[in-house]
């Protein structure tokens, strides 16, 4: 296991020490350590079923490792910390079908006085381009919509720390790079702290400062890489860059690798 | 084969619907004054007649006002009880493990049976017949109510555990408004069993009170046939108005359920 040391000189944000979890006999990670850096965008990038999603609820509080501890700001995390956000992949079950996109965005906000709240639902109603459809039912909208009421409901929240699992894995292509695009203009507006869990490999170095590569379950880290690609990216020059080109091709071969020998442990 | 059919227009079902009902009563007329001319049978015209006839009746009217609070009021114990011990059940898998097989044995009893011992123990009046309704509404109201804790989705819960949600919040928040729909479909169910169990408690022991009441001391005069027609008639008016009630309100009220169908 390699282990690139981070450039930044920002202390973590998240730091996870030898996390296990296991299911019963069933070991779904092993020995995960890792940090997750402060006001950057951080992706876990894995196979499928390596645990990246178990993992993610661990991290998010919502459920304990068998062994091993989250620090979130200098604190152990049980139960999900305050500033934590969560957009889940399943977007139609995770927004509410009772309430319109503005209650919806509103959800995380009962406890604030009214005029906040609605200040905070219609920015980050406008962060993500839904302005005008604040009455409409989510279900009356497209997926991309959806996923786009569900971000902003979660930035209305106004979190340190963003979690995203497979986030845009239930989209069409066109939209999930217009949702990438969204992501990352907003996280490089507000400074945020984002953590998201991918299978896609294009996705997490496009996305990405900071790759964290998970092998085959029981899944431990491969490899953490720094990526160095120049902001604002977009689809085509990010894309085409031999840079780009580059780590994307260490990174599928680092899950090939973990493929072939059944986890790098 | 042609399996996808355009909907015919509002105004072609409504009057296919008008032929249906008006062809089959004037086929009805037809036989019963030609074939089946024994008296006694509802002849269309005359049940009509005495339909009319019963809206200038103030006792009829009193009647009607009667089984309708009493229908009400066992509606509404039904769904007290039935969303209560319901949403337990679905909440709570001890609470359901330990109620399971009695409400399976008590909701197959004919609550109607029951009606003698409540006139007993409760003494004549609505309430004994309000409570008959009730013990036959509880169940569809229950069951479904329980359904719909159950099926609360785990991702809408999560999701607002994420936020920092209390579990008392997230009941209040995610689970009850996903479970109301259900807990309504509940309700209508009920509210056409309970009509029904009205009218049927009110002729065994209605001592003459309500639509049932006013049924059974009519027909003791043949004569009066045609107005015992005429009142089962408004009866089953009365339960289609109510199912249309209850529909618009559901419609109203969760017009949202839309969305669970994705």
């Amino acid at each position: 296991m390699t282990e690139h040391t981070s450039t930044t000189t920002q202390l973590p944000e998240l730091q996870l020490d030898g996390i296990s979890k296991s299911y019963g006999d069933n070991l779904a990670v092993r020995s995960i350590t890792a940090s997750i850096p402060a006001h950057k965008v951080s992706v876990i990038v894995g196979p499928s079923g390596c645990g990246k999603s178990t993992l993610l609820r661990i991290i998010s509080g919502l459920d304990e490792p068998t062994e091993g501890t989250v620090t979130f700001e200098g604190n152990p995390v049980h139960g999900v910390p305050e500033g934590l956000a969560m957009v889940f992949q399943d977007y139609s079950r995770s927004l509410y079908p009772w309430l319109r996109v503005d209650k919806n965005v509103a959800f995380p906000l009962s406890k604030l006085p009214a005029a906040e709240r609605d200040a905070r639902v219609a920015e980050a109603i406008e962060a993500v381009g839904l302005k005008g459809r604040e009455k409409l039912y989510p279900w009356q909208m497209s997926g991309g919509m959806q996923q786009r009421v569900a971000i902003a409901r979660a930035l209305a929240s106004q979190p340190k720390l963003l979690l995203m699992d497979e986030p845009y894995a239930s989209v069409d292509a066109q939209t999930r790079a217009d949702l990438e695009d969204l992501l990352l203009k907003i996280q490089r507006k507000l400074g945020i702290t984002v953590l998201i869990v991918t299978h896609d490999i294009d996705e997490s170095v496009y996305l990405a400062d900071h790759i964290i590569v998970l092998s085959t379950p029981p899944s431990v880290v491969a490899e953490t890489i720094d990526v160095d690609l120049a902001h604002p990216r977009d689809h085509f020059s990010t894309k085409t860059h031999p840079r780009f080109v580059e780590i994307r091709g260490h990174v599928t071969q680092l899950l090939r690798h973990t493929e072939l020998t059944g986890g790098a442990a | 084969m042609n399996l996808l059919r355009e909907p015919y227009s509002r105004n072609r079902q409504i009057m296919l619907g008008v032929v249906g009902v008006v062809g089959s009563m004037a086929v009805a007329e037809l036989l019963l004054r030609t074939v089946f001319t024994k008296p006694g049978l509802p002849v269309p015209s005359k049940v009509l007649l005495g339909a009319v006839g019963l809206f200038g009746d103030p006792q009829f009217w009193q009647a009607v006002g009667f089984t309708l609070v009493e229908w009400m009021l066992g509606l509404a114990l039904a769904t007290v009880a039935g969303v209560l011990l319901g949403g337990a059940m679905g909440a709570s898998r001890i609470v359901r493990i330990m109620f399971e097989l009695p409400v399976e044995a008590f909701r197959v009893l004919p609550s109607i049976a029951l009606g003698p011992i409540l006139v007993l123990l409760l003494g004549a009046g609505m309430l004994p017949l309000s409570i008959t309704v009730a013990l036959a509404c509880v169940w569809p109201i229950l069951l479904n109510t329980m359904y719909g804790v159950r099926g609360a989705d785990t991702t809408a819960i999560q999701t607002a555990r994420s936020f920092g949600v209390s579990e008392i919040g997230i009941v209040w928040r995610v689970t009850l408004p996903a479970a109301l729909p259900f807990a309504f479909t509940g309700v209508r169910i009920a509210a056409s069993i309970g009509l029904i169990v009205a009218v049927s408690a009110e002729l065994l022991i209605g001592s003459g009170t309500g639509i049932g009441g006013y049924i059974l001391s009519n027909s003791a005069n043949a004569a009066n046939l045609d107005l015992v027609y005429a009142a089962t008639l408004v009866a089953g008016v009365i339960g289609v108005l109510v199912s249309l009630a209850m529909a618009a309100l559901d419609n109203g009220l969760f017009g949202w359920k839309k969305g669970l169908a994705q």
